[in-house]
C-alpha cells in the first residue's frame, strides 16, 4: 500500500502546486492587463499630440481597418470594414464597409453567415481635428527590419506632407539598426511631400555635417520656426535621398520603404474614408 | 525508502508512441501547409464537363531591377488582357497593383500558354505575400515563395544568420560546459537537435490548439517548461529501459538540456510570432543544427587552446569567452544573407 | 560555500550578501546563467531591468520554498521548484510589461527565460530548502544582488565603450569602440571582466596566504 499512497500524495501535491500557480498567474494577468491597456492608450495619445503639434481641445478619431474574408469560396463577398471611434472611447464604433473595388456596401457585422471567419486587421490610423478643421493624420505601419518587424507611426499634415516619423517597436541591434529609431534619422523625413516620398531612395553617402546639426536642433525647436531658420538647407536636402545609418543599410532601407508604402496606401484609402467620416454624425 | 511504481515496458512504449505520434501529426500538418492554395475557390463543375482551369502556383521573380509574376495554370485561359487580372498585396487587398503586360512564357502566345508572365507597375518583394485574382474564369491564388523555399530560409536563418549561440547569445551555460572536447560536443549537439524538434512541435501543438482558443496565453512559460521537463524525463526513462548503452552515453546530456535557454526560447519565439507549423518546425530544426554546429566549432578550437600557453588569469572560461567572441565576429559575416535575392 | 560545508546555523545577513556579490558571484565566479549577461547588457538600463527582475524572482522563490519546505516531497522537489520559479517569472514578466512597457520591450524574451536559469534552482536546492525564512531571504537577496551588480558592470563597460554614454547620458562624443555594443564585444567584455576577477582573486589569495599561516578560510 505504501508505494501507492506515495504516488497519490505526490500526484496530489503536484496538481495542487500547478493549480495554485495557474490561479495566481490568472489573477496577475487580469490585474496587469487592464493597466497595460491604459498605459498603451496614454502613450498613443501622447505620441499623436507631439507628432502633429496639437493643442488642447483637439479631437482624435481612431480608425481601425480590417478585412472581412466573406463567404468561403466567394472572393467577391470580401469587404474592407472600417471602425471609427474617438480615441480612448470604449463605446460602439461607427462602422462602414467597402467592397474591394471601393463600392460602399452594407456592414454585415451581425449576419451569422458572413461572420464565419474572424476579420484580419489591415491598418490602424488616427485622424486629428482641431478648431473644426483637419489637423493631420497619424498612420501606423510595419516594415520587415534586419531580424524582426519594425513598427512605426507616420504623421502627415492635412496637405500630406510628412510631419514626423516615430519608430514605436523594433528589435534592431543597438548602435547599428537601432539608430533608425533615433530622431536624428527619423527627422530626415520631415517636410517631404507625399510625391517626394513616392520616389524616395536611400543612399549610403554620409550625411553632410550642417544637415546633421540642423536635424539635431529640430528636437528642441518648434517645426515652423525651424523651417524658417533652415529654409535654404531644406531646399537643398529635400530633393536628396535619405542618408542611411552607417552599417545599417538594411534597416534604413526597410524603414524608408515602409514609410513610402504606408503613405501610398493611406492616400488611396483616404479618398474613401474621408466622406464617410465627415458625412456621418 | 518508499518505492515509486516502476513503469512497465508497455506504459513506456505507449508514452513514447504518443510523443512520436504528436511529432508525426505536426509533420503532416506541416506538409499540408506546404501545398499552396490554388483555385479551390472556383465552383465545382457538373460531372462530365471539362475541368475548369486552376492556378497551380504563382511566384515573384526579380532580375535586375525588374520584377515579374510567374503564374502556372492547369490549362491556358482565353482572356489574357491585363484588365482580367487583379494583383494586390496580401496585406492590402483593397489596393490593386496595376498589371501592365501579360505574356506567355518562352515567347508563346499568352492565350495558348499555361505559364503566364505578368509585368507590374511597381517593384515587388519576392519574399512578401501577394494575391492574384483572375476575373474570368473566377480564380484566385496566393503569390508567395514556395513553402520549401520559406522552410529553407527559416532553417538557414536560425542556423547561420541568427545563430542562437553567436548572434542571440542563448544556451551559453551548456555551451561553455560541454564544448571542451569534440566527442562530448557532438553527443550534446545530436541529443539537443532531437529534443529540440520534438519539444518544439509539441509546444506548438499545445499553443495552437489548447492555449490560443482558451485564451491561456499567459501560461506560456509554465506550459513550455513543463513540456520540456516532461519530454526530457520521458526520453531519459525510455532510453534507460530500452537502450542501456545509449543511455550511458547520452543520459547526462539529456539532464543538462532542461536548463538550456534555447530549448525554452524557441517555443516562446514561435508563440510570439504566431508561427505556423512549417515555420515552427523549421525554427526548431535550424536552431538544433545551429547549436550543434556552434558546439562542434567551439570544441575544435578549445581543444587547440588547451595546448597553448594561456596567462593564468585567462585560463578556463575567460579564454573560452574570447574564442566565442571571435566566432561571433565570424558569424556576423552571414548577416544580410537572403535566399530570395 | 559548497553544499558540503554549509554550517548548521545559517550565516548572518551581511555575510550572505557579500558572498553573493563577490565570493560566489553567479556570473563571474560560478559562471551560471550567462545568456543574459551577453544579450542584455548592451546598455546599463537594460542590464539593470533584467537584474532587478532576477533579484525579485530569486528572492520570491527562495522565500516561497523556505516557507513551503515542509510540504514539498523530496522526490518531486525539482519539478515543484520549477513550477514555483515559472509562476514568479510569469508574474514579474506581466508586471514589467504593464508598468514599464518601453523598457520591457528591450528585454522581454530574456525575462521569460529566467525560468531556465540554473542559478535560481541551484540556490533553492542548496539553501532555501534547508533554512528558515529570514536567512533564505538574505541568501536570495545576496545572489540576486550579485547578479544585478554583474549585469550593471558589464552594461556600463559596453555602453561606455560602445556608445559613449551611461544610462543614456552622453559622456563621450561619438562611439569610441562600437565593437563592444555588438554580440562579439559582449563575449569579449565578459572574458576580460572574468579574467580581472580571477586576477584579483589570485592576488588576494596570495596576500592572505602570506599573512595568515593557518586559520580563517577565504
Amino acid at each position: 500500500m505504501k508505494p501507492r499512497d506515495e504516488v497519490i500524495r505526490i500526484t496530489a501535491s503536484m496538481t495542487v502546486a500547478c493549480a495554485a500557480g495557474a490561479a495566481i498567474l490568472g489573477a496577475v494577468y487580469v490585474a496587469t492587463d487592464r493597466y497595460q491597456r491604459a498605459a498603451q492608450l496614454a502613450d498613443e495619445r501622447g505620441a499623436i499630440v507631439e507628432l502633429l503639434g496639437l493643442g488642447p481641445g483637439a479631437e482624435v478619431t481612431e480608425v481601425r481597418q480590417s478585412l472581412d474574408p466573406g463567404v468561403a469560396g466567394q472572393p467577391a463577398t470580401r469587404a474592407v470594414i472600417y471602425e471609427a471611434r474617438p480615441l480612448g472611447d470604449h463605446g460602439a464604433p461607427r462602422r462602414f464597409a467597402f467592397s474591394l473595388d471601393g463600392v460602399p456596401v452594407p456592414v454585415a457585422g451581425a449576419a451569422g453567415a458572413r461572420a464565419q471567419r474572424a476579420p484580419e486587421p489591415l491598418g490602424h490610423l488616427f485622424v486629428a481635428r482641431q478648431g473644426g478643421r483637419e489637423a493631420g493624420f497619424v498612420v501606423e505601419g510595419m516594415a520587415q527590419g534586419y531580424k524582426n518587424p519594425i513598427r512605426f507611426l507616420v504623421a502627415l499634415t492635412p496637405a500630406f506632407e510628412i510631419a514626423g516619423v516615430r519608430v514605436v517597436e523594433h528589435q534592431e541591434d543597438p548602435g547599428l539598426g537601432a539608430e533608425v529609431a533615433t530622431r536624428g534619422f527619423e527627422d530626415q523625413f520631415v517636410g517631404r511631400t507625399a510625391d517626394d516620398v513616392a520616389r524616395l531612395d536611400v543612399t549610403r553617402d554620409p550625411m553632410p555635417e550642417d544637415w546633421h546639426a540642423a536635424l539635431l536642433q529640430l528636437e528642441r525647436t518648434p517645426p515652423p520656426a525651424w523651417r524658417a531658420a533652415h529654409a535654404a538647407l531644406l531646399e537643398r536636402e529635400r530633393g536628396r535621398p535619405i542618408y542611411a545609418v552607417t552599417g545599417a543599410t538594411i534597416s534604413s532601407r526597410a524603414l524608408t520603404g515602409g514609410v513610402r508604402a504606408t503613405i501610398d496606401h493611406f492616400r488611396r484609402r483616404w479618398a474613401l474614408i474621408q466622406p464617410q467620416l465627415e458625412g456621418g454624425s | 525508502m518508499a518505492r515509486i511504481l516502476v513503469p512497465t515496458r508497455r506504459g513506456i512504449a505507449l508514452a513514447a508512441i504518443l510523443a512520436l505520434a504528436a511529432a508525426g501529426l505536426s509533420g503532416v500538418l506541416a506538409a499540408r501547409g506546404a501545398v499552396p492554395s490554388a483555385g479551390r475557390m472556383s465552383a465545382s463543375p457538373p460531372r462530365g464537363a471539362p475541368r475548369p482551369p486552376r492556378i497551380l502556383g504563382a511566384w515573384v521573380e526579380r532580375s535586375g531591377g525588374e520584377s515579374r509574376v510567374v503564374v502556372r495554370l492547369s490549362t491556358p485561359i482565353e482572356r489574357v488582357e491585363p484588365a482580367n487580372f487583379r494583383f494586390t498585396e496580401a496585406a492590402a487587398p483593397d489596393l490593386p497593383i496595376v498589371v501592365r503586360e501579360v505574356r506567355g512564357a518562352r515567347g508563346a502566345a499568352a492565350n495558348a500558354s499555361a505559364r503566364l508572365i505578368l509585368t507590374v507597375a511597381q517593384p515587388l518583394d519576392p519574399s512578401a505575400r501577394y494575391r492574384l485574382d483572375i476575373l474570368e474564369p473566377a480564380l484566385a491564388g496566393e503569390v508567395r515563395p514556395s513553402a520549401w523555399a520559406l522552410f529553407l530560409a527559416v532553417i538557414l536563418s536560425s542556423a547561420l544568420i541568427n545563430n542562437f549561440v553567436f548572434t542571440r547569445y542563448l544556451g551559453l551555460c551548456i555551451f561553455f560546459g560541454v564544448s571542451k572536447k569534440r566527442e562530448t560536443a557532438l553527443g550534446m549537439g545530436a541529443t539537443f537537435a532531437f529534443v529540440m524538434v520534438t519539444t518544439g512541435m509539441l509546444s506548438w501543438l499545445l499553443y495552437e490548439f489548447v492555449m490560443k482558443p482558451l485564451h491561456l496565453r499567459f501560461l506560456q512559460v509554465l506550459v513550455f517548461i513543463g513540456v520540456v521537463a516532461f519530454l526530457v524525463q520521458l526520453l531519459d526513462t525510455v532510453l534507460k529501459k530500452t537502450h542501456g548503452a545509449l543511455h550511458e552515453k547520452f543520459g547526462i546530456y539529456l539532464v543538462l538540456i532542461t536548463t538550456n535557454c534555447i530549448i525554452l526560447a524557441v517555443p516562446l519565439l514561435n508563440a510570439a510570432a504566431d508561427a505556423g507549423p512549417l515555420e515552427s518546425l523549421a525554427l526548431a530544426m535550424g536552431s538544433g543544427a545551429g547549436f550543434a554546429l556552434a558546439l562542434f566549432l567551439m570544441s575544435c578550437a578549445r581543444e587547440r587552446v588547451e595546448l597553448a600557453r594561456v596567462p593564468p588569469a585567462l585560463q578556463g572560461l575567460p579564454i573560452a569567452f574570447a574564442l566565442a567572441g571571435l566566432f561571433a565576429l565570424a558569424f556576423m559575416g552571414f548577416s544580410g544573407l537572403n535566399l530570395f535575392r | 560555500m559548497s553544499a558540503a560545508l554549509l554550517p548548521p546555523t545559517p550565516p548572518p545577513a551581511r555575510r550572505l550578501i557579500l558572498n553573493g556579490l563577490f565570493a560566489e558571484n553567479p556570473v563571474f565566479r560560478l559562471a551560471l546563467s550567462l545568456c543574459p549577461a551577453v544579450a542584455v547588457t548592451t546598455t546599463v538600463l537594460n542590464g539593470l531591468i533584467l537584474g532587478v527582475a532576477v533579484l525579485m524572482v530569486q528572492v520570491l522563490s527562495s522565500v516561497t520554498v523556505a516557507l513551503a519546505r515542509g510540504l514539498i516531497h523530496p522526490r518531486v522537489r525539482i519539478p515543484v521548484y520549477t513550477i514555483i520559479i515559472a509562476v514568479w517569472v510569469s508574474a514579474i514578466d506581466m508586471t514589467l510589461a504593464a508598468f514599464v512597457p518601453a523598457l520591457y520591450a528591450q528585454v522581454g524574451l530574456y525575462v521569460k527565460l529566467i525560468v531556465a536559469f540554473a542559478i535560481i534552482i541551484s540556490r533553492l536546492e542548496m539553501f532555501a530548502s534547508r533554512y528558515p525564512l529570514v536567512p533564505s531571504f538574505w541568501d536570495g537577496f545576496g545572489m540576486g544582488l550579485g547578479f544585478l551588480a554583474a549585469l550593471v558592470v558589464i552594461g556600463a563597460l559596453r555602453e561606455l565603450l560602445g556608445n559613449g554614454s551611461i544610462f543614456g547620458v552622453r559622456l563621450v562624443a561619438g562611439k569610441p569602440l562600437l565593437f563592444f555594443a555588438l554580440p562579439a564585444g559582449g563575449f569579449f567584455s565578459i572574458a576580460f571582466l572574468m579574467a580581472f576577477f580571477n586576477w584579483i582573486e589570485r592576488r588576494v589569495g596570495r596576500g592572505r596566504g602570506r599573512a595568515a599561516a593557518g586559520g580563517a578560510h577565504g
